[in-house]
């Protein structure tokens, strides 16, 4: 597990002694892309806010590059570039205006022409890059937060349900995109009830039922994971 | 460091794009400024005009022709009380004091003049004193500008992005903090202007300073606060409503509880009572014009004893004069005592009042301002006790030309015809009695110490929401 840049060790979470996640363990290595599938109240989110370090396991460990996150929250937070489930940017604000302030306040420093890069890259249309954002729709503030989260260069990503909201087309731009960016070395965690783009991306899927992880898949040679058998596994999931 | 900067500018950038805070902020400057353009421009007019007023009481004193000098004791006199630098900032209770006392003999005119009650009125204080300003409507505008500070963030989920991208939820609440302290500066340079002036006009620069950073401590207290409320609350409406109730329960309410509460603890004789018992003590001593008064027949005695004469005619000085001089001295006494007595039932009240500012910043600030400016009850005490001294000086010099410069039987006779009623006069050169007259508050030191408790209470305050603010940051840390 030393090279594993993002585990979890027998983690169990609880909200008010209520168990929400309870001991689950996988690991991702450098350059894979990992979906947490699972159906709504799973825990998915839970699993995700405990790597951010905004919530502290009752038990076992949410680690990256090997550390247990609660433990080294600013420094595993320098690692992490995150997505949230509903994107919250300023409404006051463009979209480069936002991204700006927020790469600021990271610490990091970005061209206006590496931003535009960044919003040519998630295909946001360029005549709206100097409007406010609260006149964009839910796909343009997503579009703006995954550039976000590119520009920040963190080597660890982690998306909570980061294609809802999205056409389809930008839902296969952006799975395009998760693999590029994988490829060139990024950690990838995602969140997601999207079986079907779950199988198209990602290296490795785990499936989360009522806070206890079911089954974990794995893609063999670059061969991506089968569609029908994790679709199977979900519903049955669901059902039992 | 710089992510506070970076922060305290965005929270800029936000109040310029929206209306409400803008305005706000805008509102804030211009009332902030008029009020000291006014204030300034209406104490000096003022000072202008005493300054002459002073001048020609004097000279139209020194210019009466020549009389009987008696006469001239109940001709009397005025003082003007200049304005100290500050009061152009904070008039305190200048506003209704009264500003001119006219002396005249067997009278103080003003010992019961001023009533702390009239305190709790807060228009007593004059709606837009620069003072008034900073001390209740600032609070105000603070909060219209800065309720939403975190609670916005809250309540559009921002919050929890930001603390995602590694941004300590300290280093946010401090941001929040440096931006709204940075409008204080704003909202108090016009104050800082005032105050400048104020020196220039001879205010100690040690006052001046405790002066600018009470007020800036005052606000700094009321940023904490709001930015702590806004921080504890999850919505903007809750936030606000909030804020507000403090604001009216710190600013208005307790203010106003504290005021009648200390006149329902420090009880005052109304002025008619007190009138009735100055007026009975005073009937004891015999009436000072009628040296036939049997209250007079011991002084009487001692007199021809000392001089070795049978008869009041045969006495060297003037019997009536003597009688003057002597009832004046012991009428003062009593008046005195009386004067004393109110003075330290107003003190009393003042100290008393000045509690309350352990419950509300308001009024630590509003006694503090006072006390510096040199305008709350001690100065105008101080002011009354100066005054009195004048006028007994001038009465008694009135009684001794009396004594010394007009025949006895010339005084008695002067009503048997009009040239024995001439006769019955002293020359206008015994009307030089005046010195200059110019009111000095406190000094700076003697001032710094009066404020003792207000400073410890302000304080108090800024450590308390310090702590505030530090427990909300801790808690709301995950
Ligand atoms: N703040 C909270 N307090 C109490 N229970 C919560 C809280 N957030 C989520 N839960 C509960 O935890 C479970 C998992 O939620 P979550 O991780 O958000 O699920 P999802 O897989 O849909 O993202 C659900 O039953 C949810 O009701
Ligand atoms: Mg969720």
């Amino acid at each position: 597990m030393k090279d594993s840049v993002i585990s979890a060790n027998n983690l169990s979470v609880a909200y008010a002694n209520q168990l929400v996640l309870n001991k689950v363990n996988f690991s991702v290595a450098q350059g894979q892309i990992f979906a947490l599938l699972g159906g709504n109240g799973a825990g998915k989110s839970t699993t995700l806010k405990t790597f951010l370090g905004t919530l502290k396991p009752q038990s076992g460990s949410a680690n990256i590059l090997g550390k247990p996150v609660h433990q080294h929250i600013n420094t595993s937070r320098k690692q992490i570039a995150y997505l949230p489930e509903s994107v919250m940017l300023y409404g006051h604000l463009t979209a480069i205006e936002n991204i700006q302030y927020f790469l600021s306040l990271a610490d990091i420093k970005q061209s206006v022409q590496q931003i535009e890069d960044a919003l040519t890259q998630v295909s946001l249309q360029p005549q709206a890059w100097h409007n406010k954002l609260s006149q964009y729709s839910k796909g343009m503030r997503q579009k703006t937060a995954i550039a976000l989260a590119l520009l920040r260069q963190a080597p660890i990503l982690f998306l909570d349900e980061p294609t809802s909201g999205l056409d389809p087309a930008a839902i296969d731009e952006f799975n395009q995109l998760m693999s590029q960016l994988a490829q060139a070395g990024s950690t990838i965690f995602m969140v997601t009830h999207d079986v079907y783009g779950a199988c198209q991306v990602a290296n490795k899927i785990g499936l989360l039922h009522q806070g206890e992880l079911i089954s974990l898949f794995n893609a063999e040679h670059n061969q991506s994971i089968d569609t029908e058998t994790v679709h199977k596994a979900f519903v049955r999931g669901i059902r039992a | 460091m710089s992510t506070l900067l970076i922060i305290a500018h965005d929270e800029w950038r936000y109040w310029r794009r929206s209306k409400l805070a803008l305005v706000t902020i805008i509102i804030s400057i211009v009332m902030a400024l008029t009020s000291v353009v006014l204030t300034t421009i209406s104490v000096a007019d003022e000072n202008h005009q005493r300054a002459h007023l002073q001048q020609q009481a004097e000279q139209t004193f020194v210019e009466q022709p020549d009389r009987h000098p008696h006469r001239m004791v109940h001709y009397g006199h005025y003082l003007f009380r200049n304005s100290t630098p500050l009061s152009t900032i904070d008039p305190g209770i200048d506003s209704y004091t009264g500003k001119a006392i006219f002396l005249e003999g067997h009278r103080q005119n003003s010992a019961t003049f001023s009533n702390q009650q009239h305190s709790s009125q807060l228009t007593e204080f004059g709606p837009l004193s620069p003072a008034f300003v900073l001390q209740t409507i600032a609070p105000l505008l603070l909060i219209l500008i800065g309720y939403s500070a975190i609670s916005r963030e809250t309540e559009a989920g921002t919050l929890s992005f930001l603390l995602a991208q590694g941004l300590s939820y300290w280093q946010l609440l401090l941001g929040k903090v440096a931006a709204l302290f940075s409008v204080n500066l704003l909202v108090l340079s016009p104050f800082i202007l005032g105050c400048l002036l104020a020196a220039s006009h001879g205010e100690s620069s040690a006052i001046i300073v405790t002066f600018i950073l009470s007020y800036l401590v005052y606000l700094l207290v009321w940023t904490l606060f709001i930015v702590a409320i806004s921080a504890l609350t999850n919505s903007n409406n809750s936030s606000f409503a909030m804020l507000i109730c403090c604001w009216l329960f710190a600013c208005l309410l307790l203010p106003r509880i504290a005021a009648n509460t200390t006149q329902y603890l420090v009880e005052q004789p109304s002025k008619i009572e007190n009138d009735f018992a100055v007026k009975a003590k005073l009937r004891e001593l015999g009436d000072g014009h009628n040296s036939a008064d049997p209250a007079f027949l011991q002084l009487k005695a001692n007199l021809l004893a000392q001089y070795q004469v049978e008869k009041v005619e045969d006495l060297p000085v003037n019997f009536r004069g003597i009688v003057a001089k002597n009832s004046e001295a012991e009428l003062t006494k009593i008046l005195n005592t009386f004067a004393k007595e109110q003075m330290q039932r107003e003190l009393k009240q003042s100290t008393t009042n000045q509690l309350f500012a352990w419950l509300t910043p308001a009024l630590a600030i509003r006694g503090l301002s006072m006390q510096l400016a040199g305008t709350d009850i001690s100065s105008y005490h101080k002011f009354l006790r100066e005054a009195e001294q004048v006028r007994y000086e001038f009465v008694q010099s009135l009684n001794k030309a009396h004594a010394e410069q007009l025949n006895y039987q010339t005084d008695i006779n002067r009503y048997q015809d009009s040239q024995a009623l001439q006769n019955a006069r002293v020359s206008a050169n015994n009307w030089q009695i005046l010195n200059n007259f110019e009111f000095k508050p406190f000094n700076a030191e003697q001032r710094l110490t009066q404020s003792k408790l207000a400073l410890m209470q302000l304080t108090f305050w800024l450590i308390i929401l310090a702590v505030f603010l530090g427990l909300v940051g801790r808690k709301s840390q995950c």
